[in-house]
């Protein structure tokens, strides 16, 4: 056993230790505070060196122009996938009924039956949303304009109105033509296809590609903004990257797709369309085929094949 | 009271032409100001209205037809500078697809029925409305003042066509252009305005804008900003659209309309400039539509300019920038 007054001493000398201890430990504290503090106070050379960077300006007109015209696309894609209004006839009729409009409107030799067509667009474009009717005026403006200056020579031989009636017929086709696409579900046009005993697979071609545009649309631009990040200053070596955007995308396209058919497979897909399941007719329909039949009577007549 | 090509010397067309300029510049820098942005649509549909009221020809004493203008009734809904664009582009309109008025003299008469008409048709009505209260006041108005705008309108019309043989004419006196003097011209032009174009005007008006009021409160740049229920407004332009054959009742021409043989017969003369002028051959000519029955022709032109006003404003809208007003607070 230990003597209780060695024990107290013992004790003692820990306290006074463990002092010292603490006092060294504050102190060496402070010293190494007040050494940082030194060391703020001083910047390293290389970190206070001032900066002239600026890197040379490069042409990115590759970059940011196919990013620009990707987006542009994938806005009109998602714009509308197209909503069939009340008075719509159903997709199939709809189909049969825009090829009949553009076959009388490029066979007509006057214009009334132009004119008459001319009078539909014009009143099926009233009740079309704001963003679409800009773009049913943008696109067929445009086709008229290109038709009207092909056929500018027609003018100098004398043949004014030709000029002028090819415009409108051009106007009045591509604004159908709009019309019939921003107005049906692109579902409902595949299955209008089926109908028409399309092949399988042209129709799931087309299904496919429509609802892949704009999932790889937004990865290749994704990979261009990337792109366009990372290239700071001159880029000598940029035409290599044209190709790693390309196959990027190939490669994903590829996967996409094999996912997208196993998917379908999985939901029980066996590559096959059921026409019926699609395509509901409507009640309107018959409106609108009383007035087609009214309207190739008249179409007859006017061409003198008819009643003449 | 479409001033027809060749009926005005080309530099009395061209200074209505330039005249026109900076009217049209702030007419539109004032549109853009004054109306919202959502009511465009609404301004496409009351030109339609001018566009039909105009398809609707009248017999007037003394053989010619004339027709209302409705410039007034557009100015009371949405201001006369808004009147001013809608009529100025249903008359160009008219004037590229139909024929119907000269393309030279399209200066003039939008001066006539676009700005003269909805200007003075606008300040009667401001000032009887100050006058009698209610919507009493405000019919009142819109009958006086859309009468008043239409002679004013009729009268410059006749003033124009008058001025034409004392300035333009050849070595033996022979009109270059409209062969009526003002003794003529003033006359023949009032004598039908006064009466019954001028009846029509008012008929046409009040009956539209009473129509709107009771029907569509918010139709106009007064009503709330928060999109208007067009239906009944789209209802009574079809209904125009499908009474406006009754316009081909009235046989003969307007006066100062005439072809150029009527013309020859009525003065013994061709004027030479009248008959060596500059034509611009129209789509489909005074509203017909190649061998299809005339009332087919013109319903079929009356969609077609109805459907292309309307559409011309909702793309106007669209162009314009959305403006916000960040006083009102939030619903």
């Amino acid at each position: 056993m230990e003597d209780p007054h060695t024990q107290q001493s013992s004790h003692a000398q820990q306290s006074s230790r463990a002092k010292q201890d603490s006092r060294a430990q504050q102190d060496s504290r402070t010293e190494r505070h007040s050494h940082a503090q030194q060391q703020t106070r001083e910047l390293p050379s290389w970190l206070a060196a001032e900066q002239d960077y600026e890197p040379q300006t490069d042409r990115s007109s590759f970059v940011q122009k196919s990013a620009l015209s990707i987006a542009a696309v994938l806005r009109q894609l998602r714009l509308d996938d197209g909503t069939s209004a009340r008075f719509s006839p159903s997709a199939p009729l709809k189909l049969v009924l825009l090829v009949l409009a553009l076959v009388a409107n490029s066979l007509s030799r006057n214009l009334m039956v132009t004119l008459i067509l001319l009078a539909c667009v014009l009143v099926r474009a009233l009740f079309l949303n704001r963003s679409a009717l800009a773009r049913v005026v943008a696109v067929s403006l445009g086709a008229a304009g290109l038709a009207f200056i092909i056929s500018l020579p027609a003018i100098l031989l004398g043949q004014s109105t030709s000029a002028v009636r090819l415009g409108v017929k051009a106007l009045v086709s591509t604004g159908l033509a709009m019309e019939v696409a921003l107005t049906t579900p692109a579902s409902q046009l595949t299955g209008a296809l089926r109908s028409f005993k399309v092949p399988n697979l042209v129709i799931m071609t087309i299904d496919l590609t429509l609802r892949n545009i704009v999932l790889l649309g937004e990865r290749a631009l994704e990979t261009l903004i990337a792109l366009n990040l990372r290239s700071v200053g001159k880029d000598s070596d940029k035409r290599s990257s044209i190709g790693g955007v390309g196959g990027t995308l190939f490669i994903r396209a590829s996967v996409s797709a094999q996912d997208t058919y196993d998917a379908m497979v999985c939901r029980g897909f066996d590559g096959t369309y059921d026409p019926t399941s699609r395509t509901t007719f409507r009640r309107i329909d018959l409106l609108w085929v009383g007035s087609t039949i009214l309207l190739a009577l008249l179409f007859l007549h006017l061409e003198g094949i008819l009643f003449a | 009271m479409h001033i027809p090509e060749n009926y005005l010397s080309p530099s009395t067309c061209a200074v209505f032409d330039v005249v026109m300029l900076p009217i049209w510049a702030r007419a539109i820098k004032k549109v853009q100001q004054s109306v919202p942005r959502e009511k465009m649509p609404l301004l496409g549909i009351a030109a339609a209205f001018c566009f039909l009221s105009m398809m609707f020809n009248i017999p007037l004493p003394g053989g010619t037809t004339g027709h209302a203008v409705c410039g007034t009734l557009i100015a009371i809904l949405f201001g006369p500078e808004a009147a001013c664009l809608a009529v100025s582009i249903a008359l160009i309109i008219q004037a590229v697809f139909f024929g119907d008025g000269g393309i030279l003299a399209i200066g003039a008469n939008c001066f006539n029925m676009g700005f003269v008409l909805p200007l003075v048709g606008f300040g009667i009505y401001r000032f009887i409305c100050k006058r009698i209260d209610g919507r009493k006041g405000e019919l009142i108005g819109a009958a006086v003042g859309s009468y008043l705008g239409l002679n004013a309108a009729a009268l410059l019309a006749a003033l124009q066509f008058g001025i034409q043989p004392a300035l333009f004419h050849d070595a033996t006196g022979a009109a270059l252009y409209c062969p009526y003097p003002l003794s003529v011209s003033i006359p023949a032009m009032m004598l039908g305005h006064l009466t019954i174009a001028g009846l029509a005007e008012v008929i046409f008006t009040v009956g539209i804008l009473a129509f709107l009021r009771s029907a569509v409160p918010s139709f106009g740049i007064e009503g709330s900003s928060e999109k208007a229920q067009t239906a009944p407004a789209f209802a009574l332009l079809a209904a125009l659209i499908v009474a406006c054959p009754l316009g081909l009742i009235a046989t003969g021409d307007a006066w100062g309309e005439w072809g150029l043989e009527d013309l020859a017969q009525m003065v013994g003369y061709e004027p030479a400039g009248l008959a060596s002028g500059w034509e611009w051959s129209a789509f489909m000519p005074d509203y017909s539509v190649g061998a299809l029955p005339e009332w087919v022709g013109y319903i079929v032109s009356a969609i077609i300019g109805t459907a292309l006003l309307v559409i011309i404003f909702r793309l106007a809208a669209g162009a314009m920038k959305p403006t916000v007003d960040f006083d009102t607070p939030a619903h």
